[in-house]
């Protein structure tokens, strides 16, 4: 199986990482470039905790082989806060006592994201089909969206 | 409780919780050291076999392969994983039966051999090429098969594969004359569901030897130092060769009650002398770690006209799989649980402990006494509607009140029963709810209640110790040492809460030292609820005592009585002339530094043991509509009134809450650990076929906190975490039953099962 | 069980139709399509699949293209996402089974990675999408070494998770005819959670001429080892005055139609019983959209 250097752009950086086919992003993340902010819950693509933004969009970064990526821009949790303080989605989560185990949060947090980016203003309702994918097992997810909807507050007051 | 309390109550950011969102928090698999290898396990594919021999030659070749063990490299010695054979006050029923690699396979998934290796396919290539030999027995999966004569023996102690059996020790009464004086007896056999606490993080282990010998381990043991004690004892290492590090966890859940993987990983990492990861997929975490306990139980009510309670016996058969783990503690409490949490005269109960070629169940949330609550509960509602009695009636006529013992036997001292059913009743509008016309075309509407108590902490049943130390820093923060684990409920969070309020600091003042056995003081761990009720009370210990010498020392610069003196916002001032003042760090500052030889680094140690233990109460109603053609549950709505003696953080109280409806609306309607029958394999081994709740599974929910501070308890506050389901359950269940008549005997109440009890009218009543 | 995560393969990117289906042709079984992956990757992970080579189709041009085609219907490309079609307005107003098929999967991510041609590709009989666009009457456009043809999708599906697709061939979009004008539809399933794969999966199109039922077409998935149109039911409803007795009549004889199995997501008696209810309940819903 060929291995070869691919070209990365993941939270606005570049990287150069030796990558194989059968490498899913998440194992690319997690285990060449020591971000492990996202996680490893169930790796068939139902529980959410592996998401990333590639190109703005929410994937599962353990069902994407990381080769199939290569040179599309990358969000991971770690790049959220982007140089300020906390992002307002990160910033509400703790607010609203939406983390327990913390282990669900990364994904959560770039789902909603992603949403949030789709529809500044989203409904109760609307949130709750927007975190369909992303499971909890510690909140029964109402404080989560209730940070959601603290973050999209705060985000359409111009709040950064 | 007259002050005005500062940190104490408020809904501040949980602790660690920066580190959270920015995905910066290390848990297990996060972890990376220098050369540490790739650990995976070879499991048993088959459910019941005598391993003949194990030819490991062809593995140890791969490259990059550093260990292989099996049977022949692991200590001869059996253990319980469970920790409580070394806190009970009456362990002779913790038996020990389990190796660290098994010596013979007992379920599909049985730890048979492991390898260590530099990368994850080596590990694999070579977990492949590990030959075994087998001799494939009979099997066995219900353990009424199993106590069958002729039945496979799994364990060659156990005759007719029964463990154990015993008779609840606390029974009083004469169950036999009480049921003779009651007016209706209800009696019926609920097999209780087979689930798996799913949390997130898949279990993960990581050891490591230094060169002189002394291991670390990283681990989710909830019991840090009961679980390095088990370990050295299986080993033969001295404790103090020992440290054992908890970092975050991704959820608990009372599964690392037990000791999980942690011996095979010292096994490898012993063997490779290089440190091992072992890190399980969700697939091997579903059945290499433990499930929830599972019981047959036959429950037995006897009740008079007037509602009261007048006998209550259960005979179980306790369904534990293929190692013994928590079998006996958790029937304990669910004979507890049964027995205690009404007032009734004649109680009795016993059990039967069962072993089956299935994985091993385990001690999860609630620990017995949901399950044990959960027969109750629906026996109540059954008896009510056979003496035409609204089950709300019959639990206020039998709720026990401040004075009573709870379900441990310990007076409880406050008991707000009566209170909060009646403020949930009329919140949820239960009266007009219950008259309302259940019937919309195909739908029925139900509504239904639970009530439950549960324990903050194990006392009087086992050691409960606790410490914690508090040290000052020239800035006038603290540093608090405790040995507590974040398991996700904030344990941490609410201990610098209890630590600030006391110190006089503010909740950002203390910085936090937790989960590591060589920097902590001793601590039993955190099972039963017992962190908050007891930790705290340690942390107020040694809040007080570092205060006590702050104080003392701040006395001699202020020229002021200690008596005179008050810690507020990092400032010491006396209250008779608050411009007598300084800053706390400057006479921390102080203390360290100063030429008069009066030197003191300020600190406080506390510990604690509890004599009471008072019990969190919850009441729960739920609202639902059944399709009477599909069978479909569809909950509406949960009401949770839960009474948690004094929220320290009311957000993370609620947060316990709100997850356990969630958990408990898994556990009746769509959870299902569903074991082959013929195979013994697994069949449900990853949330695909395993189905948790989604966000839009919810229901609309509200929890009201009815606060009523118990004088034992740290600022009055008791635990809540473990027990929060234990209510939620059946008034889900009962909720089902309101709507169309029919209890679902065996969980979870599947659409399919619902509509086949309709046909068959098959309602116990 | 988890393994050092994927085993081992070759890896491709096709640039155009003809690289991928040339790929396919060399490698036949032991080649896979990588479209969104959702499907694929977790199941080479746990080893349901064996696979020695991925084609990688995400690059090449023009299969992200939807528009109407020729013909007043629809048509759009194998890259397609499920996302894009769930919010386009032509979906969501003249297809709406369609489009509740696709908004009823709970998980986001899925929609933005999951092409509906992946989905109909993997065959299995519970497909949510599949089963609508089985009562749309969809039809698919296949790409081969040979050359291309087209396959309704009656006819794609062969078994349990085994298409009509020869050595070598690719599906590089669909194209849904144009709806019948004053034609009813609905779209029903049963599922342990809003997340579970479906147990019961119904659509239905029904169109209504002077009360009698013109054309019938009832779509069921997770009844059999294939999707399959209840033939009998349909026919016996056809020509029939569009009543709730017809009806009812029809759905049971299209209960009888289905083989369903018992497996850990439900049995086959309920399935069957549930037929009956669901295609029930969908043709009163379909005959209230005719009717209006």
């Amino acid at each position: 199986m060929k291995k070869e250097i691919a070209n990365f752009e993941i939270n606005g950086r570049p990287y150069e990482v030796i990558v194989t086919p059968n490498m899913t992003l998440s194992e690319l993340l997690r285990d060449s470039l020591d971000l492990t902010g996202t996680k490893h819950a169930c790796e068939v693509g139902q529980c959410g905790s592996c998401t990333v933004l590639v190109e703005g969009k929410p994937t599962l970064s353990c069902s994407t082989l990381a080769i199939a990526v290569r040179d599309k821009a990358i969000l991971t949790i770690e790049g959220l806060s982007q140089g300020r303080p906390l992002h307002p989605l990160q910033q509400a989560f703790i607010d609203s006592g939406g983390i327990q185990c913390g282990f669900c949060t990364p994904g959560a947090i770039m789902m909603a994201k992603a949403l949030l980016d789709e529809n500044p203003n989203p409904t109760r309702q609307e949130i709750k089909e927007g975190l369909g994918g992303n499971l909890c097992r510690c909140t029964g997810y109402v404080k989560i969206i209730d940070a959601v909807l603290m973050a999209a507050e705060t985000m359409r007051k111009g709040g950064k | 409780m007259s002050e005005e309390l500062s940190v104490v109550g408020k809904r501040l950011p949980r602790w660690g919780a920066h580190d959270k969102v920015t995905g910066a928090a290390k848990y297990l698999a996060d972890i990376k050291l220098p050369g540490i290898l790739v650990g995976k396990i070879l499991f048993s594919p088959h459910a019941h076999a005598r391993i003949l021999n194990i030819d490991t030659s062809k593995a140890e070749k791969v490259p990059g392969v550093e260990a292989v063990v099996t049977w022949e490299d692991v200590p001869k010695k059996l253990y319980n994983p469970n920790k409580l054979d070394l806190i009970l006050v009456h362990p002779e029923l913790e038996f020990k039966d389990m190796y660290v690699l098994s010596e013979k396979a007992r379920f599909v998934g049985d730890r048979i051999a492991a390898v260590a290796a530099t990368d994850a396919s080596a590990a694999q290539r070579a977990l492949e090429l590990i030959e075994v030999k087998y001799e494939v027995l009979p099997a066995v999966f219900d353990p009424m098969e199993a106590m069958k004569p002729g039945a496979p023996k799994i364990h060659d102690y156990a005759e007719n594969n029964v463990s154990v059996h015993f008779g609840f020790p606390v029974a009083w009464g004469d169950v036999e004359k009480g049921f003779e004086q009651a007016d209706v007896v209800v009696e019926e056999t609920f097999r209780t569901a087979s689930n798996h606490i799913c949390q997130l993080e898949p279990c993960t282990c990581i050891a490591s030897f230094a060169a002189d010998g002394r291991l670390t381990i990283w681990s989710p043991s909830q019991h840090a130092f009961l679980h390095r004690r088990k370990l050295a004892e299986i080993f033969g290492m001295p404790e103090g060769m020992i440290r054992w590090i908890t970092p975050h966890v991704g959820g608990a859940f009372g599964k690392y009650g037990s000791l999980s993987i942690e011996p095979v990983c010292v096994a490898l990492a012993k063997k490779a002398g290089r440190p091992v990861k072992l890190e399980f997929s969700r697939e091997e975490d579903f059945f290499g770690t433990e499930s929830r306990q599972r019981f047959i139980s036959t429950g037995k009510i006897g009740v008079k006209k007037d509602g009261s309670i007048i006998a209550l016996q259960q005979k179980m058969i306790v369904d534990g799989g293929a190692y013994y783990t928590h079998n006996f503690s958790t029937t304990a409490v669910n004979m507890g649980g049964f027995t205690g949490l009404y007032r009734c005269p004649n109680v009795a109960a016993d059990a039967t402990s069962v072993y089956s070629n299935v994985p091993p169940t385990g001690g999860v949330r609630g620990y017995g006494n949901h399950e044990g609550t959960c027969v109750l509960e629906q026996l109540v509602d059954a008896a009510a509607r056979r003496i035409g009695m609204d089950p709300l009636e019959v639990r206020l006529k039998n709720a026990k009140k401040a004075g009573d013992p709870s379900s441990t036997g310990i007076p409880m001292e406050t008991c707000t029963f009566e209170e909060m059913i009646k403020l949930g009743a009329e919140k949820m509008g239960w009266k007009e709810k219950k008259m309302r016309k259940k019937e919309t075309g195909t739908k029925r509407y139900g509504i239904g209640m639970g009530i439950a108590m549960d324990v903050s902490g194990a006392q009087p049943f086992t050691i409960q110790h606790r410490n914690a130390f508090i040290k000052f820093n020239e800035d006038g923060s603290a540093n608090l040492l405790v040995n507590a684990a974040d398991l996700g409920q904030n344990i941490i969070g609410a201990l610098v809460q209890i630590g600030a309020e006391t110190l006089g600091l503010k909740y950002e003042d203390i910085h936090v030292v937790a989960g590591d056995t060589d920097s902590t003081l001793y601590d039993i761990g955190q099972h039963a609820s017992g962190g908050c009720y007891q930790i705290g009370h340690a942390v107020i210990n040694a809040a007080e005592e570092a205060k006590r010498q702050l104080l003392q020392c701040a006395a001699r610069r202020l020229g002021a009585p200690p008596e005179d003196l008050e810690v507020k916002a990092r400032r010491i001032f006396a209250k008779s002339d608050p411009k007598k003042e300084v800053s706390v760090g400057e006479v921390v500052k102080e203390a360290m530094y100063n030429f008069k030889g009066e030197h003191l680094s300020i600190s406080g140690k506390g510990s604690f043991s509890p004599t009471l233990n008072p019990p969190p109460f919850s009441v729960v109603f739920t609202e639902v509509e059944v399709d009477t053609e599909t069978g479909t549950v569809k909950v509406l709505n949960i009401l949770y009134v839960a009474d948690p003696g004094k929220a320290i953080n009311p957000a993370t109280v609620e947060g316990q809450l709100e997850g356990a409806i969630a958990q408990s609306l898994g556990y009746v309607l769509t959870e299902d650990y569903t074991i082959n029958k013929k195979t013994g394999v697994l069949d449900s081994d990853n949330f695909n076929t395993y189905k948790l709740v989604t966000a839009l599974d919810m229901p609309e929910t509200k929890v009201i906190l009815y606060e009523k501070p118990v004088p034992s308890g740290p600022f009055g506050a008791k635990g809540i975490a473990q027990g929060a389901m234990i209510a939620v359950t059946p008034s889900i269940a009962n909720a089902i039953y309101d709507a169309v008549g029919v209890f679902i005997t065996d969980m979870p109440a599947t659409p399919e099962k619902i509509l086949e009890a309709l046909k068959s009218r098959k309602a116990f009543i | 069980m988890k393994g050092g995560g994927m085993k081992p393969f070759e890896y491709f990117e096709a640039n155009t139709v003809k690289e991928a289906t040339q790929l396919l042709s060399n490698y036949g079984e032991k080649a896979q399509i990588l479209a969104g992956g959702i499907d694929l990757i977790p199941r080479i992970r746990k080893g349901d699949i064996k696979t020695e080579y991925v084609v990688n189709i995400q690059k090449i041009p023009d299969l992200d293209h939807i528009g109407p085609d020729g013909n007043q219907g629809l048509k759009f490309g194998a890259m397609v996402k499920l996302h894009s079609l769930e919010n386009l307005k032509a979906i969501q107003e003249k297809y709406p089974i369609f489009y509740e098929a696709i908004h009823q999967i709970t998980s986001v991510q899925a929609k933005y990675m999951g092409t509906a041609v992946g989905n109909l590709c993997v065959a299995t009989p519970a497909s949510d999408v599949a089963t609508a666009l089985y009562a749309l009457g969809a039809e698919l456009k296949i790409a081969g070494v040979k050359g291309e043809r087209t396959e309704p999708i009656e006819k794609f599906y062969l078994d349990y998770l085994r298409t009509s697709l020869k050595r070598g061939e690719m599906v590089t979009g669909v194209s849904l005819p144009k709806p019948s004008p004053g034609a009813g539809t609905s779209f029903l399933n049963l599922a342990r959670t809003r997340s579970d794969i479906a147990k019961m999966c119904v659509a239905v199109a029904l169109t209504v001429q002077d009360g009698i039922c013109r054309e019938v077409r009832i779509a069921m998935g997770a009844a059999a080892p294939t999707l399959f149109r209840a033939t009998k039911a349909e026919g016996a409803l056809t020509g029939q005055k569009a009543s709730l007795q017809a009806i009812a009549a029809a759905a049971k004889t299209a209960s009888e139609e289905t083989r369903p199995i018992t497996d850990l997501r439900s049995t086959a008696e309920y399935r069957k019983e549930m037929a009956n209810v669901l295609v029930r309940r969908a043709l009163e819903k379909a005959l209230e959209k005719a009717k209006a």
